[in-house]
């Protein structure tokens, strides 16, 4: 079996690493200086050098050169190492072996002097999987090891790792690798290898790789296997069903023109020739993320953007607007993130394009619009294109203005004597002519619900009452309330027979009115909140009603008692903060 | 002979690499359920161990094996319960160690991959990244973004995409002798996966728990709230047959927004027809894509272990109702 090129190609000396200059600099005049420490920790993404460094500075602390750069290569240690001989550097899978007994045997070995070289190297590898217990069994060792021993501590996962750990290494983070530098170490590798390769090809593997090296060399390895003489861009694509730029464009143009069918169509076609519908995704992310850029008047990021796109590019970016953009990147987001496990792999692509593509349907469905200042606003659609988005027409309800049912007839086979001294008095309400009018509604809709409680049957009204306290009357079509509800769950048991005849025959008596019908709507919560809002305000504004009663209070209060009886004081009305309608009541 | 239905990129790149000598020492094949993971592996595994020419012959003692699943140096792993535990690791790296019995490869297949705990799948890495050397992993996965990056990264990953409609029906009707209506229905409603369109085949009762679940998607199309709930109420709690129902739902609905989009053509469920183009005649695209959204969230709230009758009353009530049903209640 050939060896995995990611293996056969691991850099041997300090230069050949790719892309974490950092940590090489630092830690080569570190070694020239002779300043090596006890426990070193190497962190950052998969395929970034982590191993690779470790061995590497094993192979430079025991190298037997007398000068020059370390690692030699040459010398019978560094050989050994590179062959997977060295019994002096002990590399340990941190989540295999993540025992406290693991870490105690760890422990007892440390101590015996190296074999052969000069230090002792443990390499964990995982470290972050390694249990709290042999975490902390291991902090002594890792704070003052003997003077023979090197710890080099590996790990995708820092923020796993205790404070304490981290705190007693030298910590280097490895950086994911430039792209440009994963090409040239892949057009090394394929040169060596005798791999045939284009160029746009290698960095369509770069550029899948997203900064792991080791991703990338499996890859080309991969590739390399497929058995035609040279590594093409169409090749890479059939594997990894990647997406050439032009259909990308296709589906941005649709997005452009609205044409919802287009989109849908490509989107089908293009899976159904076996394209990844997560990488479709993905890349018309990038599509519309260069179109943000070529809007800001950068030039397009893609490597393989022609003129012809380009100029493909500029006209859409044109006539998307930068919030268009970013709404479209946000449902393209959401759409890549939700893929994962998904049966129909496409479908929530299809959900963001369509949602990009439909106007939102203007509010659910309430019937006849209520009041259209406070509907919201659709987005204006960047170009319009009434004659793609097919249909938006058919309104599931038509409302047709149905005769109220029997529960609106007044009925009136129950004495209203028994719940009426609770029932607010009828007095102010115009004298039921049928007609009602809003502001009475208005005013008295608070009492009314609040009096629901004393009707019966007891249960009926505290539900009826506890709907209503959700809903807010909208307005009033002659005899008839229209009451606002959040949901088709509340409409729906508000128009319940039993629940409408109670809440009309408590309304009719609030308002003094013969009969009154009450019908409830679905509206959006928009609505709903100004609904209650215009209650609320008419309410305040209203002029404060006298209470019947006014009397009694005045004659109960303790501090008037107490100026009446022991004071002699006389009470009475302060005439001018009373509006005129109070005057005629108070006789 | 390769015995798979699509994939011919995939099986070619295995057999050139077999034929090279360039197999990898681990690969990881990921795709929905059913689309032929299980079958390229076993195909691999029969090339890997085969006597015959060319690889796989199908014929050779060793294929035979492990087309049985008995052959010594193959062996299929699955998940132990709910998971795939670090202790099937542990003893997988114990057994890798030992030399093969026949062959001159010991084949791995790991099957749902996706189910292993944290601790067997860190405890895999070292094997995975510089394994005995003749040994073979095969990691099955339906989605790789559901695997800790360092998994997928130490593998060769083949992501196995649906296999295009017109190939899989003709496979249906030339290698599974069905009938071609029937053959292009299951590759529809399928979505291109030949393992669960065969078994559908096979299976009768497949389609008919499909067919009850379109039928009370439709019923409930014109009903109310109150008969919405008492279904919900009745509706199965397990999750794996909730599962079916939301997909069977979803394909359903997916076919209202083509239709609704104009792309009537694309349809899956081409026996329901009639009754999908009645709903798009009052559903409009961007309530039929309102309602598919929420559906997804209730399949991921579903797998999240939400209450599944609250979840599928929030979404029975969220369905478009049908007009006349809205008109009756006065809306």
């Amino acid at each position: 079996m050939a060896q995995a090129l990611y293996r056969k190609w691991r850099s041997q000396t300090f230069d050949e690493v790719v892309g974490q200059e950092h940590v090489v600099r630092t830690l080569t005049s570190a070694l020239a200086q002779g300043r090596i420490a006890h426990a070193y920790l190497f962190a950052g993404p998969r395929g970034t050098g982590k191993t690779t460094m470790a061995r590497l500075l094993a192979k430079a602390v025991n190298c037997l050169a007398e000068d020059g750069p370390k690692p030699c290569n040459q010398c019978a240690v560094c050989q050994a190492l590179n062959e997977g001989r060295l019994l002096d550097l002990i590399e340990i899978d941190g989540a295999s072996n993540r025992g406290i007994d693991e870490v105690r045997t760890l422990r007892e070995q440390v101590n015996f002097s190296p074999n052969v070289a000069r230090y002792k190297v443990y390499i964990i590898d995982e470290v972050h999987m390694l249990t709290p217990e042999a975490f902390n069994a291991l902090l002594k060792t890792l704070e003052e090891p003997p003077a023979h021993v090197i710890f080099v501590l590996a790990t995708t996962e820092v923020h796993k790792l205790p404070p304490t750990i981290i705190s007693r290494c030298q910590r280097f983070d490895f950086r994911r690798i430039p792209l440009d530098l994963i090409v040239g170490r892949l057009r090394f590798i394929a040169d060596a290898e005798g791999i045939k390769a284009d160029q746009d090809a290698l960095e369509l593997i770069a550029r899948s790789a997203t900064g792991s090296m080791r991703d990338a060399i499996s890859l080309l390895d991969q590739l390399s296997s497929y058995g035609s003489d040279s590594i093409t861009r169409e090749l890479v694509q059939a594997m990894l069903g990647a997406v050439s730029v032009e259909p990308l464009a296709d589906l941005l143009d649709d997005v452009v023109q609205g044409d919802l069918k287009g989109a849908l169509g490509l989107v089908a076609q293009l899976v159904d020739q076996g394209l990844d519908p997560r990488q479709l995704t993905a890349e018309l992310l990038d599509y519309v993320r260069d179109l943000l850029q070529v809007k800001a008047g950068n030039p397009p990021s893609l490597t393989a953007a022609g003129a012809q796109t380009e100029a493909r590019m500029r006209a859409q970016a044109e006539a998307l607007r930068v919030e268009d953009l970013l709404r479209l990147s946000r449902l393209l987001t959401q759409a890549s993130l939700e893929i994962k496990g998904n049966i129909l792999p496409q479908l929530p692509l299809e959900l963001a394009l369509t949602e990009a593509i439909v106007k939102p349907e203007a509010a659910p469905a309430p019937a006849q619009s209520v009041q259209p200042a406070q509907q919201p606003k659709p987005a204006p659609r960047p170009a319009p294109a009434p004659a793609a988005t097919p249909r938006q027409e058919p309104k599931p309800q038509p409302a047709p203005q149905e005769p109220q049912p029997v529960a609106a007839q007044p009925r009136r086979e129950q004495p209203a004597a028994a719940s009426a001294p609770a029932a607010a008095p009828a007095s102010t309400a115009p004298a039921g002519e049928g007609i009602v009018d809003l502001d009475a509604v208005h005013h008295r809709w608070d009492e009314f619900v609040e009096n629901l409680r004393t009707r019966t049957p007891r249960t009926l009204a505290l539900s009826v009452q506890a709907l209503l306290r959700s809903g807010a009357p909208l307005r009033v079509e002659g005899d008839v309330v229209v009451v606002g509800f959040p949901s088709e769950f509340h409409r729906h048991k508000a128009n319940e027979n039993a629940a409408k005849a109670l809440a009309e025959k408590a309304l009719a008596e609030a308002l003094g009115v013969a009969h009154c019908a009450i019908r409830g709507v679905v509206v959006s919560p928009q609505e709903l909140k100004a609904a209650e809002a215009a209650r609320a305000g008419k309410k305040y504004a209203a002029p404060p009603k006298p209470t019947p009663n006014a009397a009694v209070s005045e004659a109960t209060d303790p501090v008037i008692q107490y100026a009446t009886n022991d004071l002699g004081a006389v009470a009475k009305p302060i005439a001018p903060e009373k509006p005129s309608s109070v005057e005629e009541e108070t006789p | 002979m390769w015995n798979v239905i699509g994939h011919e990129w995939a099986v070619r790149l295995l057999s050139a690499s077999l034929a090279d000598g360039r197999l990898s020492h681990a690969y990881l094949f990921t795709g929905p359920p059913g689309v032929g993971k299980t079958t390229l592996a076993l195909n691999f595994a029969q090339a890997i161990v085969c006597e015959g020419n060319p690889p796989p012959c199908q014929q050779c003692a060793p294929c035979q094996q492990v087309a049985r699943l008995i052959h010594p140096d193959v062996r299929l792993v699955e998940a132990d319960g709910a998971t795939f535990k670090i202790n099937q690791v542990r003893e997988l790296e114990r057994e890798a160690a030992l030399a093969p019995h026949s062959a001159r490869h010991r084949v791995y297949i790991l099957a749902e991959t996706e189910r292993m705990s944290r601790e067997a799948a860190n405890a895999l890495l070292k094997t995975l990244e510089e394994p005995p050397e003749p040994v073979v992993l095969i990691l099955l996965a339906s989605d790789a973004a559901l695997l800790p990056p360092t998994i997928v990264s130490r593998c060769q990953g083949l992501d196995l995409r649906p296999v295009p409609l017109r190939e899989l029906t003709q496979a249906l009707v030339e290698r599974e002798g069905a009938d071609p209506a029937q053959a292009e229905l299951l590759a529809r409603v399928s979505g291109g996966r030949p393992g669960w369109a065969i078994s559908a085949l096979r299976d009768p009762s497949v389609m008919e728990a499909r067919g009850r679940h379109l039928d009370d998607l439709q019923r409930l199309l014109a009903s109310d709230l109150v008969e919405r709930w008492e279904w919900a109420a009745g509706a199965p709690t397990d999750r794996r047959a909730l599962r079916e129902l939301l997909d069977n739902w979803v394909a359903w609905w997916r076919d209202v927004l083509l239709i609704a989009a104009g792309q009537g053509d694309k349809i899956a469920n081409l026996d329901r027809r009639e009754a999908l183009e009645a709903t798009a005649a009052w559903c409009p695209a961007d309530a039929a894509r309102a309602f598919l959204a929420q559906a997804l969230r209730t399949v991921q709230g579903l797998a999240q272990n939400v209450n599944a009758r609250l979840a599928l009353e929030v979404l029975t009530m969220d369905m478009p109702t049908a007009p006349e049903i809205a008109r009756i209640h006065g809306g």
